[in-house]
């Protein structure tokens, strides 16, 4: 069997994490804009208008059916090109305006159906007790409305930034130097015969990132929710 | 912006042969994740503490990584592993390269699908009243038949939606199937664009066949549901 | 036919039944009283291994077992003699009525078929049911629902009927059906060991009133006697307690 060098890991750990920035900016970028997108949808959903309804939900209902790799492959080769005929040249932006702008079609999707469950779990009477104690309608949103909207949403965020940054490790494919794509490089470098070790690592990496958002996630959660400990599942099919 | 219509339909043919891989992918990984993840689900119920402890990080770490690291670290693992367990150990002369690669997708797939439906059936089985099992046992029942006749079956039904998800979920994954150099649909388009650099139409391509399958599977889906959601429909007098 | 003796049961620190005993003889019908948090409902889920208690002994129709290590054969024989009767009625959900009184039969008992569903039918009949054979719970009322329940107990032909609170979850004005139905099972000569809170139907049917207090047994005697002269002061005070609620509420 091939050689197993342990302490490769350890080794190679120190590098891949000089490249976290990169796998945090693009999270952060992604969920900027994405979730401004995905209030946009959850809005087309929730308002009274036919056309904006259809044209969100049919918008959720293909995003959610596309492989994050085929979607990524076809803003890579295929933005530039629709831009192009419009006179747009983007030839020479950064493979991380590619990789935002795929996830962030992928993450308003997900983020539409957090904001609009949250704000139906939210129970009308409260913003009428609100302001039938004395509120004004802004102090009735931001001090009761909200909290429980923002409790209601904590898990189902937690799920899509999770997934958001496993997805996002898709970047590499397209070149982008994230973690991932530092791996991939340092095995290259290496002629393959470091893999098993640097994946371990990156194993670590994901991991440890992973179980930080949903520690941090509980966190916010039981600060918001000190009457509850229960977590809420959202469905999707139907 | 001009797309060749002509290659889209020929590659539209061709991706057409990458459905039943596809699918195969996708129904053999249920068919054994399913009894797997229930197993798991109802043991971690259970009372065996280091058997619920290796589970619980098993399911942790499956789900906190990303599935193309999961397929990329066991396809550089198993061949040469499998490879070493048949020549050292069993003596055999199987050339363990001549496997079809579709083996290491189902392994991947397997592992992954597991984990999530584990987590599935846990919180199905939980939405499953206490009463029912106590019920169950006081008319006579043993806990194995208790299991068989009345929770499994309510589980199933609370689990329908979320199952629903994972198997999308599980369509989707397959996409990187091409990574084990299994000939899937995303391969096969793939392989079709790099002749002529014409990529963007083959994912146009692939996109409407994953939308396609994507829905065929809801379909399938919302018509099990109200087959064996009887008994949660109101009365019809 | 049914003795059991010093049953103990602790959920953590919480001393629940610190020692009770009750005798009871074919056509028995037992009425267990008592405030809640008294250790009755707990009692009885004692005697069908729903809850395992800590000690004590059972002797039930030639079985002999302590209570806490009781091997899963003899839990298994217990029950089949048994038939626990829940306050939210526990009805499969996912079976029809006819189909959650066969069960028991078929599965648990492997009657065969025709003839568990003829027991079944009959059982149904008896509560009043036989034109709901086919409904699932979630179309029933409560009320119904109940009597499921209670055919889906008197179907396996058990030597002792265990009801725990039957009425506590219903709406008041479908108490009425569920009590007159266990009324004709009492007047049939069934054995039955009763939870409940409903004194009036305690006084018309027991033949033994148990009156429990703080996981032990304050007094026992035929219904007369506890109602009408009772001993312990305890006693008195939960009697006037409920009976005074109970005028109030006339």
């Amino acid at each position: 069997m091939r050689p197993f060098h342990p302490q490769f890991i350890l080794e190679v750990l120190p590098q891949l994490v000089l490249y976290l920035p990169v796998t945090a900016a693009i999270v952060v970028g992604t969920v900027f804009f994405g979730s401004l997108f995905g209030i946009l949808l959850a809005a087309g959903r929730i308002r009274r208008g036919r056309a904006g309804r259809i044209l969100a939900n049919l918008y959720i209902y293909v995003i959610r059916c596309v492989p994050s790799i085929v979607l990524l492959f076809l803003v890579y080769y295929g933005l530039p090109e629709l831009l192009n005929t419009f006179g747009v040249n983007i030839n020479d932006a950064g493979k991380g305006f590619f990789v935002i702008t795929t996830f962030s079609l992928l993450f308003a999707a997900s983020m539409a159906e957090v904001f609009r469950s949250a704000y139906e779990a939210v129970d009308k009477g409260q913003r009428e007790a609100a302001v039938s104690v004395g509120m004004t309608e802004f102090q009735a949103f931001y001090r009761i409305i909200l909290p429980q909207c923002i409790r209601v949403a904590i898990p189902n965020f937690t799920n899509a930034l999770v997934n958001l940054m496993k997805e996002g490790s898709l970047a590499y494919t397209i070149g982008l130097i994230d973690i991932m794509g530092k791996g991939q490089l340092i095995i290259g470098q290496n002629h393959g015969s470091y893999s098993l070790e640097v994946y371990l690592a990156l194993f670590v990496l994901y991991w440890v990132l992973t179980i930080l958002i949903e520690k941090g996630a509980g966190l916010s959660e039981q600060r918001l929710a000190p009457d509850r400990n229960r977590r809420g599942g959202l469905s999707k099919c139907s | 912006m001009q797309l060749n219509t002509q290659f889209m339909w020929e590659t539209f043919l061709d991706v057409l042969q990458g459905i039943p891989v596809t699918l195969k992918i996708v129904v053999v990984t249920l068919l054994v994740s399913s009894p797997l993840g229930f197993l798991m689900a109802v043991s971690k119920s259970g009372e065996g503490r280091i058997g619920r402890r290796i589970i619980v990080a098993y399911v942790s770490v499956i789900r906190g990584t990303p599935v193309v690291l999961q397929i990329l670290f066991l396809y550089s693992l198993l061949p040469t592993v499998l490879n070493y367990l048949i020549k050292e150990v069993l003596g055999s002369s199987y050339n363990i390269f001549n496997l079809d690669p579709i083996f290491y997708a189902y392994v991947v797939f397997i592992l992954n699908t597991t984990a999530v439906l584990s987590e599935v059936f846990r919180s199905a089985l939980s939405t499953v009243n206490r009463g029912q099992m106590e019920a169950a046992l006081s008319i006579g029942m043993s806990r194995p038949q208790a299991y068989v006749r009345i929770i499994m079956p309510q589980a199933l039904v609370a689990a329908l939606p979320n199952i629903c998800n994972t198997t999308v979920n599980l369509l989707k994954s397959t996409s990187l199937a091409f990574m084990m150099t299994v000939k899937d649909i995303t391969a096969i388009a793939k392989i079709d664009a790099s002749f002529g650099y014409n990529y963007l139409e083959a994912y146009l391509v692939i996109f409407v066949v994953y939308i396609f399958l994507c829905s065929a599977v809801q379909g399938v889906f919302h018509l099990t549901e109200q087959g064996v959601a009887v008994y949660k429909k109101p009365v019809v007098s | 036919m049914l003795k059991v003796k010093e049953v103990q049961k602790a959920f953590g620190d919480n001393q629940v039944l610190r020692g009770v005993d009750i005798e009871v003889a074919k056509g028995d019908i037992v009425v267990i009283l008592g405030p809640s948090g008294s250790g009755k409902t707990t009692f009885l889920r004692c005697l069908n291994f729903l809850e395992r208690a800590d000690g004590g002994t059972m002797d039930f129709d030639g079985i002999h077992t302590e209570l806490k290590s009781a091997s899963k054969a003899v839990v298994s024989r217990v029950r089949k003699k048994t038939a626990f009767v829940f306050q939210n009625y526990n009805l499969f959900q996912n079976k029809t009525a006819l189909q959650n009184v066969t069960e028991g039969l078929i599965v648990a008992r492997k009657v065969p078929k025709a003839e568990a569903l003829a027991r079944a039918k009959a059982a149904l009949d008896k509560v009043g049911l036989s034109d709901r054979y086919d409904y699932y719970p979630s179309q029933l009322s409560g009320g119904q629902q109940q009597r499921v329940g209670i055919a889906r107990a008197i179907a396996v032909d058990p030597d002792v009927l265990l009801f725990d609170e039957p009425t506590s979850a219903l709406d008041p004005e479908l108490i009425g059906e569920v009590l007159a139905v266990m009324k004709k099972l009492a007047k049939e000569g069934a054995t039955m060991i009763i939870v409940t809170h409903e004194m009036t139907f305690a006084q018309e049917v027991a033949s033994k009133v148990i009156f429990m207090d703080g996981g032990v047994i304050v007094e026992q005697g035929s219904a007369k006697q506890i109602f009408t002269t009772p001993k312990e002061e305890r006693t008195i005070q939960f009697l006037r307690r409920v009976l005074k609620d109970f005028d109030y509420v006339i």
